[in-house]
């Protein structure tokens, strides 16, 4: 349907063979898990560095507050390509949707082990035990019911996809019932699936609300909601043109610059609409003064902008962001960026009422880190068995061939 | 190209930010009324000028709460915590400057009037009693997520970082043991000198307000701390040294869960906002998504591969 060198999903079977950084990500991945159930087993002290003054650790601000931002490339790619026509995105919907589904499982994954007392979490089942006006009973129960409604529902096609090719007849008869149905009711269930993390992810920047002054000024304003859902945008696409250009480069697959350049132009102006929300906000409040204190957070302030403000002028020009070695360094700062803003109203800018100190532990850290490992070989999986990655039609005719019987030892 | 990017981003930020940004200024016209007391509010006062240090309050506390004596920073002599933690909800601490002044002062949980960690708690774990206004925590509805320690600016509860089956410790004004029976809380009933007191709001306001008026200059900008700090309290406090040297932070007369919930109390209101929201997203992709199924049908039936959802 489209002219550019990207017209369809296709897996990735050039290169099936293990790499020592699959293994690294595995064995990461395997730690994760093995400490979480550890974790889950013992009590909250004995893996991680918490306390009573920084009651929320990397688990919160990190793996759920600003990793799930990483993970909205299905929310703002999805926005662009079907609420506002973008239809050159189609083609890149499965990679920001199989990203965004892993990290927000990973996320999930995090929130169980940072949960206390988990066995009391089947309150979540029942409305009438909710408080309707916790910010974090919206997260509690929005996310998953995105991740693994809404979201996974987004993700059923390729699955389909795989065994409608591979199966047997009666699969593909039972797959070939399943379409029509998917198609009746997709556009119900994306609205959804965009209307979700538009209130969860506004809502993670609404817990730091009710902290109040513990947030230092020029991160706690009423803009906070917006802003982070906004940074979730930009962290987005941030994170699809980064995954498509590592994988793309990684897989000898050629480059669409047309739809890289889009996804660039589009974060690009949205992170200028979020710089303006932004100074308008702490110029109304007049807060600007801040910046004088030259300390940790003056420091922070400034990162953060310079590292959003740079790609997004880089970016205007089209024949920067259709140079793939610019648009990575700019997809990576902006992403950067914008994780960084999600993290210092959590954790960094977050002053406690009584001095104190918190580092993750060694435990708390592999955890975080496994568990992002778990999502890089999760989509490492994903796409070499389902379509994920764009690539030229050409390359299609390789997609699921049943497998070739092994050839006999000689 | 680009005027139409930047128009769809425009729109896009609009989408979420219009329902997020409009009833943003119409709630700062609003101004936060005052708290509602409750039509019973116990309450405490403490006059640190009166007490003095015994710390008979404290192993009161925690006999009628059966919490075990935290005995940490004395060799496992006596009790003797360094701060209010998971075996501690009432403490006394000794303030002690250089130049002179010194003061004690007895921390324990304030039963704000509008409390942060109530508003904040997810499955009501955490509430405040309509009649007596005492917060209280139910350990069959908390799931652990220590939301109240990040949302609290008195820094109050706790959390047993090192049980199997962790509690969130706090004051609960002896309500299950004692205030439930009629009776006075632990701490105030234990109390030699009358440094803190029991009764209703209502009644330890003017008292505190009388104690003021009779020695005009003793006590600290002749103020009672927690009448109207973030929102107001039920505990209340008089000092002759500044409120901040004992550890009180300084407030505004707004509470948090005011603040955090002038503007998405509006958008959710009647879910409103969503429903809004919903609606701009829907009629957008449903038009773009028959558009896109037209030239699916006729792209597939030029013979092309089956189009990728």
């Amino acid at each position: 349907m489209s002219d550019s060198v990207w017209q369809r999903a296709i897996p990735v079977y050039e290169d099936r063979s293990v790499k020592k950084t699959f293994i690294f990500f595995t064995i990461l991945a395997i730690a994760g898990t093995i400490l979480a159930v550890l974790r889950m087993a013992s009590p909250l002290g004995r893996y991680s560095a918490m306390n009573d003054f920084y009651a929320w650790g990397v688990w919160k601000t990190f793996n759920v507050m600003t990793l799930t931002a990483i993970g909205s490339g299905g929310l703002a790619v999805g926005v662009a390509a079907w609420a506002f026509d973008r239809q050159k995105l189609h083609v890149v919907m499965r990679t920001a949707l199989v990203t965004s589904f892993l990290f927000y499982t990973t996320g999930m994954l995090a929130l169980m082990v940072d949960v206390g007392r988990p066995w009391n979490l089947w309150h979540i089942l029942l409305p009438w035990h909710w408080n309707m006006h916790s910010a974090l009973l919206e997260v509690a129960v929005c996310m998953p019911t995105y991740a693994f409604l809404f979201l996974a529902f987004e993700n059923v096609p390729l699955v389909l996809e795989r065994y409608s090719y591979l199966g047997s007849d009666a699969t593909r008869a039972r797959i070939a019932g399943l379409e029509p149905v998917i198609r009746k009711i997709y556009p119900v269930m994306i609205a959804f699936a965009y209307l979700l993390p538009i209130m969860h992810q506004s809502s993670l920047g609404a817990l730091m609300l009710l902290a109040g002054p513990k947030v230092h000024p020029l991160w706690q304003t009423q803009a906070l909601p917006l802003l982070y859902v906004m940074a979730a945008g930009i962290a987005g696409f941030a994170f699809v043109i980064g995954t498509l250009l590592v994988c793309c480069l990684r897989y000898s697959r050629p480059l669409s610059t047309d739809v890289l350049g889009e996804l660039g132009s589009l974060m690009s102006w949205l992170t200028f609409a979020w710089l303006a929300f932004r100074f308008v906000d702490i110029a109304v409040r007049g807060k600007f003064g801040l910046l004088l204190a030259l300390d940790k957070y003056t420091a922070y302030f400034v990162l953060e902008n310079i590292l959003l403000l740079v790609p997004a002028i880089m970016l205007r020009s089209k024949q920067l962001r259709e140079t793939p070695r610019i648009l990575f360094m700019a997809a990576v700062s902006a992403g950067v960026g914008a994780c960084l803003y999600r993290l210092v109203p959590a954790l960094i800018a977050f002053i406690p009422a009584r001095k104190a100190n918190y580092f993750p532990s060694v435990a708390e850290l592999t955890m975080t880190l496994g568990f992002i490992a778990a999502a890089i070989v999760g989509f490492k999986l994903a796409i070499r068995y389902f379509a994920v990655l764009p690539g030229p039609i050409a390359d299609w005719q390789f997609a699921f061939k049943p497998a070739t019987p092994k050839q006999p030892k000689s | 190209m680009s005027g139409l990017s930047r128009r769809d981003v425009l729109k896009l930020a609009g989408l979420g930010g219009a329902a997020l940004a409009l009833p943003a200024s119409l709630a700062s016209a609003s101004g936060g009324g005052p708290s509602v007391v409750p039509p019973h509010a116990v309450s405490m006062l403490y006059d640190a000028t009166v007490c003095t240090g015994c710390k008979a309050c404290m192993s009161a506390c925690n006999a009628t709460n059966h919490l075990e004596p935290d005995t940490g920073l004395s060799d496992g002599l006596h009790q003797m915590p360094a701060d209010l933690n998971s075996r501690t909800m009432n403490i006394i601490k000794l303030y002690n400057d250089p130049a002179g002044s010194w003061s004690f002062v007895k921390r324990q949980c304030m039963h704000c009037l509008e409390p942060a960690c109530v508003a904040g708690c997810p499955f009501k774990a955490l509430e405040k009693d309509r009649d007596l206004g005492v917060v209280t925590w139910d350990g069959a509805k908390c799931i652990g997520c220590r939301y109240c320690e990040i949302s609290c600016p008195y820094q109050i509860p706790k959390f047993e970082w090192d049980k199997f089956n962790p509690r969130i410790v706090k004051c609960q004004f002896c309500y299950e043991q004692r205030l439930k029976d009629g009776k006075h809380p632990g701490c105030t009933g234990a109390c030699p000198t009358g440094a803190v007191i029991y009764g209703t709001r209502e009644n330890l306001l003017a008292d505190a307000r009388r104690r003021i008026a009779g020695y005009p200059g003793k006590y600290y900008k002749d103020r009672v701390y927690g009448e109207t700090e973030g929102g107001g309290t039920q505990v209340f406090y008089l000092s002759r040294v500044p409120f901040s040297r004992l550890g009180l932070p300084s407030l505004s007369d707004e509470s948090n869960p005011h603040y955090a919930t002038k503007v998405s109390s509006k958008i959710y209101g009647w879910l409103a906002g969503p429903a809004i929201v919903f609606a701009l997203l829907f009629g957008s992709i449903n038009r773009n998504w028959k558009h896109h199924e037209a030239n699916r049908r006729d792209h597939e039936a030029e013979g092309h591969l089956p189009e990728q959802l």
